[in-house]
């Protein structure tokens, strides 16, 4: 019986908390598969549901789609590149202060934390004066480095933790058979530290991907941009495609959520170990 | 590839240990070398080329003179105070139900991540046009059912905007420290609970004697980073209502972007630096939270 | 051919010699930003003279286009940066940041390329590329007039009919014609149950629309802003007074109901877009774009026959362009003109060329296939370009009002008497002291007051 009362108090949340977590997801869904009629009439679920806008998104046929497909590169292209770029920098990093014990490392490490304790849109406009400074302006290249830089500190963080947990006698070992550092990293850090290495990866490439305000502010041009900014343009398109909007927007938002199913297990226990501990 | 060839060639027979050390010592700074490039080049000029532009008085008096400034402060404030504690308080509350050890619950919280795990823009610009007075979904529907002419202004009414954009920051950044917050419940002892139960603790005691201690460092820590992460949350206002109706709900955030809008990028930055008296506290306060938690 | 080898073994030995690629400096190339044009018949006209330009000179064109928004964010942001484009082309450089840039000296000066072909031009709007340099202290062309927009009334002729009501039922007179709209007109549709506003009237602090409609409301009223020489007046009493009946007028028809309320967050298109949607029937729009979608519908190859044929009768039928109607005294309305300037970026890396390709642009071969390009959006600058027939020949229902509009007369902004008022329009006073009337319900009188201390502060 008191089972029972648990169960149905739990319930009573899990409704709510659905209704809310859902209720926009719904209404982006809903509005991909509406008409402008059915949308601007707010209906819940449209009169006839089509596939058509899908159609007219993939065949680029709104004028504010005509770079779709290429935006949609752009930020796979950001996002990997990213990823991968932090992963390299952070793994060296990480291997470099937790293993190598360098000099200085603990206190790099700090000051690189410290990047998060500027407000991001705050560190976007110095950002983009400089960006000008450099040239880099309305380049990916600027984005990316951006991106990467956003993502370092924390990666270097979660990689420093997961390899301190590593044995220390591995290295002792491999040490007094003569091994040098970059055999040590080869043979011994990268092949343990892959699982961690992974779940950073795919933060970056993720943070990267959803990012919207330093794309916004370091890109402009149409064929440089990538998808998040192009649904932004949609707001000075004239004749409300919104339903086209929502469509461009789910086929946006699928990437993420799928690589973010995909790994959940890893990516929750990985990215809120530290957290706990400190 | 060239460092392969150099690291074959250093050790020596004779002084191998000595030989090990100094090739550690510079493989450990070659690879701390991207990073300190990318901080530098991306972080350490910006702020410093940030505070040098800083430096002209005249652009804080212009500053000071502009009516809707001081209104942004204030809208920044209560944005900070409002949306951060309404989120943890709703968070604390929420890792509770997600620790309950349902495999339904397990599936209630893979959706409850979602919108965290998708990106902002669909979701945000999916809540202007669903609370779009006219034509949004809510205001049809209210009129619809129930005939109402005049819906909410959800976006359009001063007050609504600015809540609706507390509303959307909630949405988007809950699942995540939610998440913080089951995983730092599930690092307490079971046996604790159990202990007390037997001992007739009540659940209000067991959270009060159990829970509470264990948690309230991590609900600490992680309160003062979502402030400063909040801080810099320029999505939830910026793509939900522009900061409007009439430039009234504005926060640091999307002001500094406005600034430079109008052309009038020391402005922005300016805007940034008088918000530093905001922000240093709690950056001190974290510096010293996590150097502990680091002994 | 010869010369083309020669053209090409010279640029590799001068790759060779400074130790670069030889692609890179092969091809020179001019750096142009334009505003994304609303139709693709712009862009298309725009890429054509890209193409010919580029053809006729060897020069590589790197032009991007940007959202109306973007595109002078982008600017603003380069220029500070000191790193713009070569030419660029926003269409609200004129609002916002010709006359700044210009007297700051980030302008090229262009006289040489606008004296030739200076009787071309319409005087009126040659004279708002006339501006003072602050650096020189002199004043000099900065900027091409490359099309120019007036202020319409649009409004759904079937929907008018539908709630009972003939076109000649519009009064001509001041607030005859509000009452008619907001009272008569929207009355007889809630009587019908329709969730329908009658007037589209932005209010959003971001829209160009919003002071270039509170501005029309400013003019009519006869409230004089600044002097020829850029002095402030609107604080001498009379000026004053209309002010108040200004900021009064204009948030009357919010607070009366008349326009949708989302209207205080309207960027640029919306107004059109609630257009569009029939949630509002008349609507004020400083182009005739409104008109000029279902023109590009009725021609797009995109859509069905029948999309085509609806967007027609639109067009032909449904849709009308009107004058605003006489200003309160009674007297004509006079109608404030926006021209549109590209400039040349002192800073820009190849102005040289940049100039070139303007002065090329300018040509009427070129210039106006991309004036008309945008179906009647914007209006032509030149005097030979206002008198083609795509204007004058009166078969088109609106292009033949804006004609009329243009030949009754037009006005220049403030701006372009004193630079300072780009940053009082950026700021949108106008519409911050509409809303600080209709938000905080202070008086029309100190919503004005205030509004006058903002200016001399800012423009003083």
């Amino acid at each position: 019986m008191k089972r029972l009362l648990d169960e149905g108090k739990l319930i009573l949340i899990a409704i709510p908390v659905l209704i809310w977590t859902m209720l926009p997801i719904y209404h982006l869904f809903v509005l991909s598969i509406s008409n402008q009629e059915s949308m601007l009439a707010g209906k819940l679920w449209p009169d006839q549901p089509t596939l058509q806008n899908f159609q007219i998104v993939f065949k680029q046929q709104h004028y504010y789609l005509t770079n779709f497909w290429l935006q949609l590169f752009n930020s796979f292209l950001i996002a990997i590149t990213t990823g991968l770029l932090t992963l390299f920098i952070a793994t060296c990093a990480a291997f470099a202060i937790s293993r190598l014990k360098a000099p200085g490392g603990r206190s790099i490490m700090n000051f690189a934390l410290a990047t998060y304790l500027i407000p991001a849109a705050f560190l976007a406009i110095p950002m983009y004066k400089a960006m000008g400074t450099f040239g880099l302006l309305n380049t990916r290249t600027a984005l990316i480095l951006a991106m990467v830089a956003l993502a370092s500190p924390y990666a270097i963080w979660v990689l420093k933790q997961a390899s301190d947990k590593l044995p220390k006698e591995l290295d002792e070992a491999a040490i007094m058979d003569g091994a040098t550092s970059l055999q040590l990293f080869r043979m011994v850090y990268l092949p343990l530290m892959k699982p961690s290495m992974v779940v950073i990866g795919i933060y970056a490439l993720l943070l990267a991907w959803n990012e919207y305000l330093y794309a916004f502010l370091l890109l402009s041009s149409e064929k440089e941009l990538p998808l998040a900014v192009g649904l932004g343009l949609f707001l000075s398109a004239d004749d409300a495609p919104w339903n086209l909007l929502m469509t461009a927007g789910l086929i946006y938002a699928i990437p993420p959520a799928v690589i973010y199913y995909g790994f959940r297990n890893n990516m929750v226990s990985g990215l809120t170990s530290g957290a706990v501990k400190s | 590839m060239t460092a392969t060839t150099m690291a074959t060639s250093s050790p020596a027979p004779s002084d191998a240990t000595s030989g090990q050390a100094r090739d550690r010592a510079f493989w450990g700074v070659l690879m701390l070398a991207p990073y300190i490039l990318v901080f530098a080049v991306m972080v350490v000029y910006p702020v410093v080329y940030g505070l040098w532009i800083g430096l002209n008085f005249q652009s804080y008096k212009a500053l000071f003179a502009d009516p809707i400034f001081f209104r942004t402060v204030i809208n920044t404030i209560i944005f900070l105070f409002v949306a951060v504690n309404l989120k943890f308080l709703i968070a604390l509350f929420l890792s509770g139900f997600f620790v309950a050890q349902r495999a339904w619950v397990r599936i209630v919280l893979v959706l409850f991540i979602l919108p965290w795990a998708v990106p902002s823009i669909p979701t945000i610009l999916s809540f202007r046009v669903m609370l779009n007075p006219e034509n949004g979904m809510i205001n049809q529907q209210l009129f619809q059912l129930f005939g109402i002419m005049e819906g909410p202004g959800w976006l359009t009414d001063p007050t609504l905007a600015f809540a609706s954009s507390i509303v959307v920051h909630i949405w988007k950044s809950l699942p995540f420290w939610t998440l913080i917050l089951v995983t730092g419940r599930l690092a307490i002892a079971q046996d604790l609970y159990e202990a007390a139960s037997v001992d007739g603790a009540n659940k209000w005691q067991q959270f009060r004697f159990i829970t509470w201690p264990s948690l309230a460092t991590l609900y600490v820590t992680s309160t003062l980073l979502s402030m400063i992460w909040t801080l810099g949350d320029f999505n939830s206002v910026y793509l939900l209502t522009g900061g409007g109706p009439g430039d009234l709900n504005h926060v640091l955030a999307t002001l500094g972007i406005r600034y430079m809008r109008n052309n009038n990028l020391d402005l922005g930055v300016a805007s940034i630096i008088v918000a530093m008296p905001l922000i240093l506290p709690m950056v001190w306060f974290m510096v010293k939270r996590l150097s502990k938690g680091a002994e | 051919m010869k010369s083309m080898r020669n053209l090409v073994s010279g640029a590799a030995l001068a790759a060779l010699a400074v130790g670069w690629s030889g692609a890179a400096l092969s091809q020179e190339t001019v750096t142009v930003w334009f505003t994304k044009g609303f139709y693709k018949g712009e862009d298309d006209a725009l890429l054509s003279v890209v193409d010919k330009f580029q053809k006729a000179t060897g020069v590589k064109v790197d032009l991007s286009l940007y959202a109306t928004e973007d595109c002078v964010t982008k600017s603003v942001g380069a220029v500070q940066a000191g790193t713009p484009p070569d030419v660029g082309f926003c269409t609200t450089y004129d609002f916002r940041t010709t006359g700044q840039w210009a007297f700051e000296g980030k302008l090229e000066d262009v006289t040489d390329v606008i004296e030739p072909m200076k009787g071309e031009f319409q005087p009126q709007a040659l004279a708002t590329t006339f501006l003072m340099n602050g650096k020189t202290n002199k004043k000099a062309y900065y900027a091409f007039p490359v099309e120019q927009q007036m202020m319409h009334i649009t409004y759904w002729k079937d929907m008018l009919e539908e709630f009972g009501f003939k076109e000649s039922d519009i009064p001509k007179t001041w607030n005859g014609y509000w009452d008619f709209w907001c009272d008569k007109v929207q009355g007889a549709a809630r009587a019908k149950g329709k969730r329908i506003y009658a007037v589209g009237h932005p209010l959003g602090v971001a829209a160009s629309d919003t002071f270039y409609s509170f501005l029309t409301f400013a003019n009519a009223y006869d409230a004089k802003i600044v002097d020829e020489n850029g002095k402030i007046v609107l604080d001498e009493p009379k000026n004053r007074a209309a002010m108040i009946e200004a900021v009064k007028s204009y948030a009357n028809i919010m607070q009366r109901g008349c326009t949708p309320p989302s209207s205080v967050n309207w960027l640029d298109p919306d107004n059109n877009v609630a257009f569009h949607n029939r949630t509002t029937i008349a609507t004020h729009n400083a182009t005739i774009s409104i008109a000029g979608k279902h023109m590009d519908d009725m021609n797009n190859p995109a859509l069905t026959q029948e999309q085509r044929d609806a967007a027609k009768k639109n067009y032909y039928d449904n849709i009308r362009t009107a004058e605003f109607p006489k200003k309160p005294d009674g007297s004509n309305m006079t109608n404030l003109a926006a021209v549109k300037t590209a400039v040349v970026f002192a800073d820009g890396k190849n102005k040289k060329r940049g100039k070139e390709f303007m002065a090329f642009l300018m040509k009427d071969e070129n210039l106006r296939p991309f004036v008309e390009g945008s179906a009647g959006r914007w209006v032509s600058t030149t005097l030979a370009g206002i008198e083609a027939p795509f204007w004058s020949d009166g078969k088109d229902p609106h292009r033949a009002v804006v004609y009329k509009q243009y030949k009754d007369g037009t006005v220049p902004f403030q701006f372009v008497y004193n630079y300072k008022f780009t940053a009082v329009n950026a700021e949108n006073v106008w519409a911050k002291a509409v809303n600080r009337v209709l938000v905080d319900k202070v008086s029309p009188e100190q919503a004005t007051d205030e509004m006058i201390a903002r200016i001399k502060q800012i423009a003083g």
